[in-house]
Formats: C-alpha cells, sequence, structure tokens
C-alpha cells in the first residue's frame, strides 16, 4: 500500500513500548485464584489471535484519541493497529480453516457464566474480509482527510468503527454482539456528522434515529431471551432454545429478525440507508457500504440459523420472501437515481435482498451462496463508493445528467469503475458471478414458490443492476462534458488514490477467476451454521 | 503438432494476454502493432486447424481442468465439427480484423485500447464456441455482450454509439441472463454439467419436466442475441461502432453466438413439436424484415446490418427444420455469410477511409480508382447474391435442397425464395459505388492500403477456393459441423454445377429472375418501404427507448413510495414493522395468563408508578419539547426509584446520573436545534402515530408478561454471587460483574462513551471547511434528503 | 447562573466532588461505586466549575484535552485487559499483586486499572460533551 518501511517501524516500535508497562505488571502479578469454575489448562496463545483484530483497533482508536493533537501521528497509528489486526486475522483464517472453531474465554470465566470470542470458519472469513478492507480503505483515508479531519478524530472513529464490525463477527455471547452492534453505530454515527455539512446533518438524524431504534429492539429481544434461557452464551442459547417449551419463542424471535433486517437494510426497513449513506465523505460512505449492512446479514444467519435451530426455520420464509422484495425494489430504487452516490446506496440495499433470499431458501448450498455473497459484497461496495469518490475528485460531479468524459479523460478510474459495476451486477468473470450462480442453482433446486420468486428475484436484480451500471457508464463516463454543470470543482486526486483501488480490483477478478477460495471457506461456514455440532463441542470442552 | 489439451487449454486463453499488451504495444511501435499482434489469433487458426482431419473422421476432443469443483464448474473444451469450425471463422476472421483494424484506426488516440478490446471480445468468442462446460459457456457468452459494449460505444462523443452500446448491453445482456436460468435448469433436469455429456444423453431434457421452460430461456438468450424479430434493433444500430468492430462481431462472431447456441443444443433441445414451431416462425419472421427493411437504406454498413439480420433468421429457420438438408444448408450459408460479410463489412470500411462516405446514393466509379477493393467487393457480392461459382451459391443450392425434401412448394420455402430475391438485388445495389457513374465525393478517392485490402480479398478467396474444391470444403468443414448440429454423423455431397433441372435449381433460376427486376425496381421499393414506415411510425428500435424510459419512470414512481424522504413516514412504519413483530406471533406463542400476579407489591410502589405514568402524561401533552424532555426525566428517576427498592443502589444511583446528565444535555441540545418549539400534528396523523404506539406498548407488555412467566433459571446469577468474591476478590457483585466477569462488554461501552463524547464535538465544532460536493437534487423529490 | 455564592462555592464544590469520585470508583469493588458512576460525578464537578468560570478556565486548570484523556482511559482499560498475555492467561484475566505496606494489604490488580480506566472514560467524554455545548452558548 501506500504504507512506507519508516512509517511501519515506529508504528509497531509505538505498539510494542506500550505493551511494556502492562508486562511488568503481568510479572509481579498472579492470575486470580483456581476456582472450580476456571479452566485449568493454560491457554494457547493462538486463541488471542480471535481478539486480535477486535482489540488491536481498539488500541488504535485509544492511542489516536488520546493523542489528538499529534496530527501526523494519526493515520500512522490507525495504519499500524489495521495492519497488525490483518496480519492476526490471516493467520486466524489459518488456524481456523486447519484446526476449527477457535475459542477464548475472557477473564478465564468458562462458558456460559463469562463472554467467550468464537471464531468459527465464517467469523474469521468475515473479520478477515473486514480488516482487509479496513485496511485497504485507510490508504484511501489517508489521501482524503485532511489536518482538520485527522484533529478532529477521524482515525478513532474508522479503527472503532473495525473493532465493532470484527467484534460482532468474531463474538460467541449475544449481549456481548449487542455491544459491538453499539460500537459500531456510535462510530458510525460520529463519521457520518464528519464535516459538518447540513445535508449531512439530515441523513445523519435518520441514520442515528432509525438505528438506535434497531439496536434498541435487538437489546430487548436480548432481555426477553435472557429471560426465559438464563444464558447469554451462544452455544447454550442453542441447548436451552431446543428444550424451550411454552416460552415466546416466537415474538423474540420476530423482535431478532426485525432488528437485523433493519440493520441490513431490508425492505421495508431500509429507510435509513438511502437517506444517509450519500452524505459522508465517501470514504465513510464506502466502509458503510462495504461492512454495516453486511453485520445484519451475519446476525440473521447466527442467531436465526444457529441459535434457533428448528425454531428459526418458521422466519426463514419470510426472510426470503422480504429478500426478493428488496433486491427487486432496491434494484428499481437504483434505476431511479441520477446520482452515483445515490445509485450505489441502493444497490448496497439490492445486494442484501439477494443475500436474504439465500438465507430463506432454507438449504446449505443457499446459505453458502449469500455467505459467498457477503464477502463479494463487502469488497465491491466499498470499492464501487470509492471509485465514485475518485470520479468526483477528478471531474467535480458523478451525475447522470452530466457528461464527465472519464472514460477518454481518466481511463483507470473509467476501467475501475466498469469493473465493479459489472461485478455488482454479478456478470462475469468478476467476484458477482458465482455467489449469484450459486443462489439461482439453490432456488431452481428447490420447489413452491419462493424457490423460483428467489431466482427471478436474483436474477431480475441482476438485470436491473446491469441497466443502471450500463447507463452510469453510457451518461457519466463516456459521454462528453456538455457545458451543464453543477458548479462543483474538480479538486484531483493524487497518484496514491490508485493503489488502494486497484488492490481491491485484484481482489474482485481474483475471486471472479478463483471462487473456490472463498467458496470453500463459505461451505465450510454454512455447514457450521447448519450443524454447529463442532463449535457446541468445542464449547462444551472448555467447561 | 501433437495435440496438448493442457496447451489449447491455455492457448485459447492468448487473446486475454493480448489484450493486456495491445495498449502498451501501441505505445512502442504504434500502428505496426496490428500486424504483429494478429499473429495471436493466426497462431490459434493454424493450432485448431491441426485438429481438421481427426475431427472429419468423427473424432471429438473433451478435456478440460476444474474451476470451482465444488459447484461442479470446470474450464474445458469440447472440440466438434461445430466448435471447431466456429472457432475457426473467430480465428481466422479475427486474424485479418485485427490487422485491418491496426491499418483502419491508425493514429486514434485510443487505438491501443481499441486493440484490447477487440482482443478481450475475440477471446470471449473463442471461449464460448469451444466451451465443454454449461457454466463457462455461459460466462463467456455474457463476456461476449460486456465486450461489444465497449466495442460498440467505442466513438463515445457520438450519442448514438453510446445508445447503441447500451442497448446492445440491455438487449444481449437480458437474453445472457434468460440463458443463465436456462443453462442451470438444464444442469438441474439432467445432472450433467457439460455439453459433452449431454449429447451422450441425448433424450434427457426432452423428457425433463422443465423441457418447455429451458426451450423458452435457451431461445431468448439466442434469439436477443442473434437479432431475431422483435430483437433486432440493437444490431443495425450497432453500426455506429468502428468498421473493424462491425465486420468481427457482425460477420462471424457476436450476432452467430445466438446461433451457435441454438446449434450446440440442436441434438438435445430440438426435434420436438415446440422446436420446430418457433424456431422456424421467428426465423422466417427475422429473415424477411432483414431483407424488407436493408433494402430500404442507402448506407453501406446499414445495408450491410440488415442483410445480416435475415442471414440470422434464415439460420434460425433452417435449424429450427433440422432436416439433415435444411442443417446442411445452415451450415453452408453460416460459412459464406461469415465470409462475404466480413469482407463486405472491411470493404465498406476501406471505401469510407477513402472516399469520406457510405452512401450508395453518392459513390460512383470507384472500379478505376479502387480496383483491388473493388475485386473484394465483387466476390463478396457474388456470394452474396448466390451466384456460382461462390459458397454462397451452394449454400443456397443445399437449403433449396432441404426445404423441397421437406415440403415442396411451402411457406418456408416461399419466404426463402423472396428473401434471397431481395438479398439478391441488395447485393447489387452494394456494388453500385464501383459500377455507377463517378460523383462529387468527401474526399479524393484512391486505393486502400494492403491493411484494409487483406482481409477481404483473402475472404472471398476462401469463399472461391471452398466452392471449387467443393469435396474438401465439404469433408473437412460442413459434414462435420452439420454431423454435430444433427447429432448423427451424415453424409453429404452437394455439386457446384447442378447435375440435372431439379426443384433447387429451378427455384435458383426463379430467385436470380425476381432478383433482377426487384434490382431494377430499387428506387420504387425503397421508397415504399420508407414511405410504409413512416407510415408505421413505431418499431422495435423506438419501443426500447420507451420501454426503457418507462422502466425509468416506474422505478421513479416506487422509489418515490418507498422512500418517501420524510422521517415522519420512516419511523410510523418502523414502529408499525415493530408492533407486528410484536403481536402476530402471539398467535403461535399464546397470550400471558393475566391471573398471573407476583408477590403483591407495597402501597408506594403504586405511589412511583402513578408519578412515572403523570411523567408519561404530561410528555404527550407537553405544549414545547422542553417541558417533554423534563418530564421524560421524571420518568427515568421513577425507573431508578425503583431500582433503589429493589436493592440495586449501584444501578440506581447510575440511573440517577444518567437521567440528570440526560436531561442537560438534551435541553443544551434542542438550544441548537431549529427545531418548531412544539410537535403539532394534525388529528388523523395524531391518531394513526398514537393506535401504533399503543400497539407496540401493549405488544411489549404482553412479551414482558409471557417472559416473566418462564421459570427463571438462575444459573449465572448464582455463579456471580457465589464467586464474586471467593474467586474475582469482590464483594460489590454489580462491579465485578462490570469490571471482571463482562470486563469485555465494559470495554466496548466504555469505547462508546469514548466515541459518543468525541462524535459531539465534531457535530458542534466541525464546520465545513471548503464547500464540498453536495448531492444533486433528487428526482424522486425526497424532500431533505440531498437538498443542501 | 454565575452569582456571586455559586462562583465562590464552585471550586470548593468541585473539588470536593472530584475527591468523592476517585473516593466512589476505588471503592467500586467492594463497596456501591466505581468506575462508571465515579466517572459521572467527576464529570459533573467539571461541568459545573465550567458553568461558574467559563470553559477556558477549565481547559486551562484540566491541562489535557478531556476527549484525549477518553482516549487515555480506554487505552488503560484496553491494556488492562490484555496485560493477562503476559500471564499466558485469556483476555481480561484479573491479574492481583497484594503488596504489604506497613503492615496494610494492598490489593492492585488489572481489574482496578481496568476501573479507572472506565473512569477516565466517562470523565474524559461526559466532561468534553459538557464543556463543547456550554462554550457555545
Amino acid at each position: 500500500m501506500q504504507m512506507r518501511r519508516e512509517q511501519v517501524l515506529p508504528a509497531l516500535l509505538g505498539f510494542i513500548a506500550l505493551l511494556l508497562p502492562t508486562a511488568a505488571f503481568a510479572a509481579i502479578a498472579v492470575p486470580h485464584g483456581n476456582g472450580p469454575a476456571m479452566l485449568t489448562e493454560p491457554t494457547r496463545y493462538a486463541a488471542w489471535l480471535t481478539v486480535a483484530p477486535i482489540v488491536l483497533p481498539i488500541i488504535g482508536s485509544a492511542l489516536t484519541l488520546a493523542f489528538r493533537h499529534k496530527i501526523a501521528w494519526q493515520a500512522n497509528i490507525a495504519f499500524g493497529a489495521m495492519f497488525l489486526a490483518t496480519v492476526s486475522a490471516v493467520f486466524l483464517n489459518i488456524v481456523v480453516l486447519s484446526h476449527g472453531p477457535l475459542l477464548l474465554a475472557a477473564g478465564n470465566w468458562l462458558p456460559p457464566f463469562g463472554i467467550i470470542i468464537a471464531v468459527d470458519v465464517l467469523g474469521a472469513l468475515l473479520v478477515l474480509v473486514t480488516c482487509l478492507v479496513g485496511f485497504i480503505g485507510l490508504s484511501y483515508a489517508r489521501c482524503d482527510v485532511d489536518h482538520e479531519g485527522a484533529s478532529f478524530g477521524f482515525y478513532t472513529f474508522y479503527c472503532l468503527l473495525i473493532a465493532g464490525v470484527c467484534g460482532s463477527f468474531a463474538t460467541g455471547d449475544i449481549f456481548n454482539l449487542y455491544v459491538w452492534f453499539e460500537v459500531f453505530l456510535v462510530s458510525s454515527f460520529g463519521m457520518i456528522v464528519f464535516g459538518g455539512e447540513r445535508i449531512q446533518m439530515d441523513g445523519a438524524v435518520k441514520y442515528g434515529v432509525l438505528n438506535l431504534i434497531a439496536t434498541t429492539i435487538f437489546l430487548i429481544a436480548v432481555g426477553a431471551l435472557y429471560g426465559f434461557t438464563g444464558t447469554l452464551n451462544m452455544a447454550d442459547i442453542r441447548h436451552v432454545l431446543a428444550e424451550t417449551e411454552g416460552a415466546p419463542v416466537v415474538t423474540v424471535g420476530a423482535l431478532f429478525v426485525l432488528a437485523f433486517a433493519m440493520k441490513a437494510a431490508a425492505f421495508p426497513l431500509h429507510f435509513w440507508l438511502p437517506a444517509s449513506y450519500h452524505t459522508p465523505r465517501i470514504v465513510v460512505g464506502a466502509l458503510f457500504a462495504g461492512l454495516l449492512t453486511k453485520v445484519g446479514i451475519y446476525s440473521l444467519m447466527r442467531v436465526m440459523i444457529m441459535l434457533f435451530g428448528d425454531k428459526g426455520t418458521m422466519f426463514l420464509p419470510l426472510i426470503g420472501w422480504v429478500g426478493v422484495a428488496t433486491a427487486v425494489l432496491a434494484a428499481l430504487g437504483a434505476l431511479a437515481q441520477t446520482n452515483l452516490r445515490r445509485l450505489a446506496a441502493f444497490l448496497v440495499i439490492s445486494g442484501v435482498g439477494v443475500m436474504m433470499i439465500g438465507i430463506g431458501l432454507d438449504t446449505a448450498e443457499g446459505l453458502t451462496g449469500a455467505i459467498v455473497y457477503a464477502v463479494h459484497s463487502i469488497l465491491v461496495m466499498t470499492a464501487l463508493f470509492l471509485v465514485i469518490g475518485v470520479v468526483e475528485r477528478l471531474t467535480g460531479d458523478a451525475d447522470l445528467t452530466i457528461g464527465s468524459n472519464v472514460y477518454a479523460r481518466y481511463g483507470l478510474a473509467a476501467g475501475l469503475f466498469l469493473i465493479f459495476g459489472l461485478a455488482v451486477s454479478g456478470l462475469p468473470p468478476f467476484s458477482g458471478f458465482w455467489p449469484k450462480l450459486m443462489l439461482v442453482q439453490a432456488s431452481l433446486a428447490g420447489s413452491g414458490a419462493l424457490a423460483l420468486a428467489g431466482a427471478v428475484g436474483v436474477i431480475l436484480s441482476g438485470l436491473l443492476t446491469t441497466i443502471a451500471i450500463g447507463r452510469a457508464w453510457v451518461l457519466v463516463f463516456l459521454r462528453p462534458r456538455d457545458g451543464s454543470e453543477n458548479g462543483h470543482v474538480a479538486v484531483g486526486a493524487p497518484r496514491a488514490m490508485a493503489a488502494p483501488l486497484v488492490a481491491l480490483a485484484i481482489l474482485v477478478v481474483a475471486l471472479g477467476l478463483l471462487p473456490t477460495i472463498v467458496i470453500a471457506p463459505a461451505q465450510s461456514g454454512a455447514a457450521g451454521l447448519l450443524d454447529p455440532t463442532v463449535y457446541l463441542q468445542r464449547v462444551q470442552d472448555m467447561e | 503438432m501433437a495435440f496438448s489439451p493442457d496447451f489449447m487449454l491455455w492457448l485459447a486463453l492468448a487473446p486475454f494476454a493480448a489484450a493486456l499488451i495491445a495498449p502498451w504495444l501501441v505505445g512502442r511501435i504504434g500502428g505496426r502493432a496490428g500486424w504483429v499482434l494478429a499473429l495471436v489469433p493466426a497462431i490459434l487458426f493454424v493450432a485448431f486447424a491441426s485438429l481438421l482431419p481427426a475431427v472429419a473422421n468423427g473424432v471429438t476432443f473433451a478435456y478440460g481442468v476444474e474451476w470451482a469443483p465444488s459447484l461442479g464448474v470446470r474450464y474445458s473444451h469440447f472440440i466438434d465439427g461445430l466448435s471447431l469450425t466456429f472457432a475457426l471463422l473467430v480465428t481466422g476472421i479475427g486474424t485479418f480484423i485485427v490487422v485491418y483494424a491496426g491499418g483502419y484506426l491508425s493514429g486514434h488516440g485510443h487505438h491501443g485500447r481499441f486493440l484490447s478490446f477487440l482482443f478481450l471480445f475475440m477471446g470471449s468468442m473463442l471461449g464460448l464456441v469451444v466451451a465443454d462446460d454449461l457454466i463457462s459457456l455461459f460466462i463467456f457468452y455474457e463476456l461476449t455482450s460486456i465486450t461489444s459494449f465497449l466495442l460498440i460505444g467505442f466513438d463515445h462523443e457520438r450519442s448514438a454509439a453510446r445508445r447503441a452500446a447500451l442497448q446492445a448491453l440491455i438487449v444481449t445482456g437480458s437474453g445472457g441472463l434468460a440463458l443463465f436460468a436456462g443453462l442451470v435448469l438444464m444442469r438441474l433436469a439432467s445432472g450433467e454439467a457439460s455439453v459433452s455429456a449431454l449429447l451422450a444423453t441425448p433424450d434427457v431434457l426432452r423428457e425433463a419436466p422443465a423441457y418447455t421452460a429451458i426451450f423458452v430461456l435457451v431461445c431468448l438468450g439466442a434469439f436477443t442475441k442473434s437479432a431475431q424479430v422483435p430483437f433486432h434493433s440493437w444490431l443495425p444500430n450497432a453500426m455506429e461502432a468502428p468498421t473493424p468492430v462491425s465486420a468481427y462481431l457482425h460477420s462471424a462472431t457476436m450476432v452467430k453466438a445466438g446461433v451457435f447456441v441454438l446449434m450446440r443444443f440442436a441434438p438435445v433441445l430440438g426435434d420436438t413439436a415446440l422446436w420446430g414451431t418457433v424456431l422456424p416462425l421467428f426465423g422466417g419472421a427475422t429473415f424477411l424484415t432483414g431483407v424488407i427493411l436493408g433494402i430500404r437504406q442507402t448506407d453501406l454498413k446499414q445495408i450491410l446490418a440488415y442483410t445480416t439480420v435475415a442471414s440470422l433468421g434464415l439460420l434460425v429457420m433452417l435449424t429450427g427444420i433440422g432436416t439433415e438438408y435444411a442443417l446442411a444448408g445452415a451450415v453452408f450459408y453460416l460459412l459464406a455469410h461469415a465470409l462475404f460479410k466480413g469482407g463486405l463489412f472491411m470493404v465498406s470500411g476501406a471505401i469510407d477511409h477513402e472516399t469520406g462516405t457510405r452512401d450508395i446514393t453518392v459513390l460512383g466509379g470507384l472500379i478505376t480508382k479502387m480496383p483491388i477493393t473493388f475485386l473484394a467487393a465483387l466476390l463478396g457480392c457474388l456470394s452474396m447474391a448466390g451466384l456460382p461459382p461462390l459458397v454462397g451459391f451452394v449454400a443456397k443450392e443445399v437449403l433449396y435442397d432441404g426445404l423441397w425434401e421437406v415440403g415442396g412448394v411451402s411457406v418456408a420455402t416461399i419466404v426463402a425464395v423472396i428473401g434471397n430475391a431481395l438479398m439478391f438485388a441488395i447485393a447489387g445495389a452494394v456494388m453500385l459505388p464501383f459500377l455507377r457513374r463517378p460523383g462529387a465525393l468527401p474526399k479524393k478517392p484512391h486505393e486502400a492500403p494492403p491493411a484494409l485490402w487483406l482481409g477481404p480479398i483473402v475472404l472471398g478467396g476462401v469463399a472461391l477456393g471452398g466452392a471449387l474444391l467443393l469435396d474438401d470444403f465439404t469433408h473437412l468443414l460442413v459434414a462435420p459441423m452439420t454431423g454435430a448440429v444433427a447429432g448423427a454423423a451424415v453424409e453429404l455431397h452437394p455439386h457446384l454445377i447442378p447435375t440435372g433441372l431439379y426443384p433447387p435449381v429451378i427455384l435458383t433460376l426463379v430467385t436470380i429472375g425476381v432478383g433482377l427486376v426487384l434490382f431494377i425496381l430499387l428506387s420504387v421499393l425503397r421508397r415504399a418501404v420508407a414511405g410504409l414506415l413512416t407510415a408505421i411510425g413505431w418499431g422495435p428500435d423506438k419501443g426500447f427507448d420507451q420501454v426503457i424510459a418507462g422502466i425509468v419512470r416506474g422505478s421513479v414512481a416506487v422509489t418515490k413510495v418507498v422512500q418517501p424522504g420524510s422521517m415522519q413516514s420512516y419511523v410510523t412504519a418502523t414502529f408499525l414493522a415493530i408492533a407486528l413483530a410484536l403481536l402476530l406471533p402471539l398467535g403461535a406463542d399464546g397470550l400471558p395468563d393475566l391471573r398471573y400476579v407476583g408477590s403483591t407489591p407495597e402501597a408506594f410502589y403504586f405511589v412511583i408508578l402513578a408519578v412515572a405514568v403523570g411523567g408519561l402524561w404530561i410528555v404527550i401533552r407537553a405544549k414545547t419539547r422542553l417541558i417533554a424532555i423534563v418530564s421524560l426525566g421524571v420518568q427515568g428517576t421513577m425507573v431508578a426509584l425503583i431500582f433503589m427498592l429493589y436493592g440495586a443502589p449501584d444501578l440506581s444511583f447510575t440511573q440517577f446520573m444518567v437521567e440528570t446528565l440526560s436531561v442537560v444535555i438534551l435541553a443544551l441540545v434542542m438550544t441548537r436545534l431549529d427545531l418548531k418549539a412544539s410537535d403539532h400534528r394534525a388529528g388523523p396523523v395524531a391518531t394513526r402515530d398514537g393506535v401504533v404506539a399503543i400497539a407496540c406498548g401493549l405488544g411489549f407488555t404482553l412479551l414482558l408478561l409471557n417472559v416473566v412467566q418462564q421459570p427463571f433459571d438462575p444459573r449465572l446469577s448464582e455463579f456471580f454471587l457465589d464467586h464474586a468474591y471467593d474467586i474475582a476478590h469482590g464483594r460489590n457483585v454489580v462491579n465485578v460483574i462490570l469490571v471482571d466477569f463482562r470486563a469485555l462488554d465494559t470495554l466496548g461501552e466504555s469505547a462508546v462513551v469514548m466515541a459518543a463524547g468525541l462524535a459531539i464535538l465534531v457535530l458542534i465544532r466541525m464546520v465545513p471547511a471548503v464547500t464540498r460536493r453536495i448531492a444533486a437534487p433528487d428526482p424522486t423529490g425526497t424532500k431533505g434528503e440531498g437538498r443542501a | 447562573m454565575s452569582t456571586l455564592i455559586f462562583r465562590t462555592v464552585a471550586p470548593y464544590l468541585s473539588a470536593l466532588m472530584i475527591l468523592f469520585s476517585v473516593f466512589v470508583l476505588l471503592r467500586g469493588h467492594n463497596e456501591p461505586g466505581g468506575g462508571f458512576i465515579g466517572g459521572l460525578i467527576a464529570a459533573s464537578a467539571i461541568a459545573i466549575y465550567g458553568i461558574a468560570y467559563g470553559v477556558e478556565t477549565v481547559r486551562r486548570a484540566m491541562y489535557i484535552h478531556p476527549n484525549s484523556l477518553a482516549g487515555f482511559g480506554l487505552l488503560i482499560g484496553a491494556l488492562s485487559g490484555v496485560a493477562a498475555i503476559f500471564a499466558g492467561e485469556p483476555l481480561f484475566t484479573g491479574l492481583w499483586w497484594i503488596p504489604v505496606v506497613g503492615g496494610v494489604e494492598i490489593p492492585l490488580s488489572t481489574v482496578m486499572t481496568f476501573d479507572i480506566g472506565v473512569y477516565l472514560v466517562v470523565v474524559g467524554s461526559l466532561s468534553s460533551i459538557a464543556l463543547t455545548l456550554e462554550e457555545t452558548d
């Protein structure tokens, strides 16, 4: 990336220096007594890999804020933290893929009494993609965020957002999941108002209020669930729920579905997303578009499939139908837009619908497709927003009503947009094709109205997206300047901005050409959700 | 050369590599890059040609590697007569197109980019025709749509080119998605993943329940790609592309992809009543439409484009009829068409390049100025008109044979004769620029450079040679391909010189006679057709615009409904959803037992409750927002009291502090928001909101009652009480939970507090430094969202 | 708001409240109290002082920007959790060191430092919010 070696080293050294005092303390202190509830085996250091992608960005965000007056340090600290987090995420995946779910009992408190971080293949995969996108986005942010931005703590929010998202993917405790939801909600709120423009305030109010409602519903559902299961540990909840009778399981399940669908911006609870995503800085919109809705989708999978088990099956058709509506309506919404940012925001939602179709099919194939789609969507939606940001910087506008002639003037930006746009449309040979293939095949293999509607929904949303992207290409990228201007000035894009985009393009093409690198873990992730025996056994082994 | 499957697999990807280096090479050696790069398709041509003898003897090759094993997708080739012939056309004509493009666009600012697109397209087309795996077949199929989108829009400064590109993408792209669904259904219905496996079990699809769906979807894909009525208008519009693109896409490749797909699956999907009806119907209609519309044109490229539409219709019709001779006719005609149309497009480009116009009513006298180009044009037009001694003639003979054999003087036969006669007349029209008297031209014409005439001459030569060496031509190319389409080996013995006065020969004579008459009446016909079209005033091309505009208008209307822009409606919808999520499941969960009473509460609980409810009442009735906020604080304070009474001083104390601070902060925030001082809702709105609110409240109450009726599992609380001191060394259990048992939650929450503090700072302190871009007004008219 | 009485009382009141907040923080492990509530009290103290003497005075008196304080708090909290790695234990395992100074056991632990971190976050953030809001009025 952009990070030069002389910047990486101080960051690394800084981290080590910070750890020294704690090490010194640890050397003279002893752990609290070993009672009946304590783990007796020494914890493998490998288990720390599960929390590294959470704790490192938290430390990064704490450091950036603690040294907020050192403007020059800000980006470097964030880089250091994200770099280390990404490296640990890579190792986390290696360990999880070879050894199965990896667990860490925080505070050494045995489940179900303490909080466990439990990373299975699905969690590890999503953590890795999150860190990758976070790291790549950072190199874009570095070019985009000025001194003022850094001094107001842009990187603090940035790191915390990543920590929250990674925490959501990694945790094995449902209340802890709620906490991470809050972490990324608050930091995303900080990012959405970042800049202080009037239009942002409007978006921020809608974003903040509606998300707060969703998060609160989630909290209420957790409370009610705790009320009749008496536990917060996910593995334990699965055991207890399987035997629960008479409790309001359906109501609580409906609340979970509602909260997560709202976080995922599914129709008809999607309002907050198109109202806000186009307003903040483009790198913020990019990060949101990539990550936030996927946490909702992930939570739907984790909670409704793994935790609720058989009792969650009744919600799946609902999720599927909502998915069909979301996929098609949001793609229509994208067609209705003239501003590229807004268009992209609707495409995020359309993708959410596609993933929900996959969940709703209630088959391993459908779920696998949804997971692969999630990985693809994280990468490509981030990339699409970033490239739109570059176009805005280069030409002053990114709007269908204004020809920008990007094709002739800035070939690289145009090419990148086309790659990401086609990937979003699900066309080969890019990353979006494979999950669509899997979802269409999984739909058509099934029977019933939902199976047919699912296939039609996936294909139709793909077609509408293709039209939207094609129009954008023709009207914005190919069309020469025709005099109509919005009065915005081109500020130019530094060469260095190309690096993160090219990196994302390489990933998108690589996933298109070598889909197995994602399909294989996604299959095992889906299998782990549908039959979490190994996961449960691992948790049991801790006790 | 020994045949090596791995080598072939990688070699077939060579055009993609060429696409990568083309811009660089053009940068280095400029216009000569075309000659160098043409080696890539030339080598591929040789490699595929080396398989000819084996394939002619009935050998097929199927080989490949795993691509996405978990999905059963392979990157694999299937080489039989059909795919081999197509591969030779793609690479052979491709070679000359690359040379031609090198000359045609030499000096163009985006020359390198153009060659790059061209090679991407070539690679996709080659990948399509040799694909064995059904999914890779689709991938390459869709890639041809994408790359042709880039090629057609290449002259991006002209709005017609941009429109044509988008039209091609949308029409062929949507057809592609239909084909996609069809292929997936084929996989599911047959359990096979490849063409070769399907061909080995030919009846499985015809007998599958999904046959009709598969058939319709595959036809949609093929008809859009091969420009069948009513999807044909993208093809003539695509003439906006630079001529090398037209010559390539519309002779041997892109537009034939649909026909290719039909031929590829003919053995497994064909030979049914549906196939035998739908294909000839659409094909025949397209054939006539194409030639009639072609007559009207005066632009050389447009004329050629419409005759391409016509030829595609003929091919689809013959494929639908499906008898051995009909298929042989289709194959002959396909080859002849690829050769003459590729050549003629290149000729039209050369004329345009040298004279500055393509209008046949202006052009004239080129026979002396451009003799070599004339020769090339002559060969092409003879073949197109179906005159000896060219392949086009043989093709016509064979297809008349086929049609006669099926039904004598049938509708199809009459359609074919009329169509071919018109084709004859049009071929004559194409020769006019050479034969007419010279007129005034934008540029002074002279002979085109070799790069521009080499291709047409060679293609014309092949068409001539193929007819002269008819037996070898048939044995090596036509018979194996016909066999592949028919699904069984065929014996073909066509003649260049008729051995007697058979019905087909009579049909040929009729065709030529009618054609001559039509040629003489050409300008009359042109006016007639033009008048007719003006009278109708509507066509599928206009329809396309209307459809797209309609979709966009519809989208705007839908979006106005689903994203209305007002926060009120969002909140109402959200709470309505919450109320439904709470109340509907009661059907399954059941109502709580209302007789349930816990321990009898003391009187002062009711006092606290009354104060809390009173606070709420004031919140609802408050005239100003400030009063509402303070009353909300009263509410919270009462909750704190309840905590206190239940013996949770920590919680209670915290709740007090939080309530106090939030009232203060909210009040401070209020002073900076320019909200209306109070909230005026119209009566019906207030009623609606009230109903939703009460429904939510009722739902939450019932949920809570339901929950507390369940026996509580005290495992966790007992554990915390038991071990807070002996292990965690703390007597305050609440604190131990916060800082030890669930320290990770607390870490997250303190991060939340930290971020919230910073967010407030940003919210209040950060002012926009420079006027940054503001999203443009929203066409859906969503209020506020996007207005500066 | 800034009456003479208030201005006279405010420094003492604030100082007392901060002292009390530290007391609440430190006793928190065994008696009602803790970092969160302690932080709330301290933040209120700072807010009061700010109302009485103006935000500039408070900012000068605090030496460190309140948001930075919150940052340090989170850092201390996170490092208290990470410290366990050096003892070969998982994240957030409480480490205790109980030196005896003059016959009195003084229990020091990562749990305590974690609580101090929480305290600092709450003080920093809430006083930042209060001061920011006061400032622009």
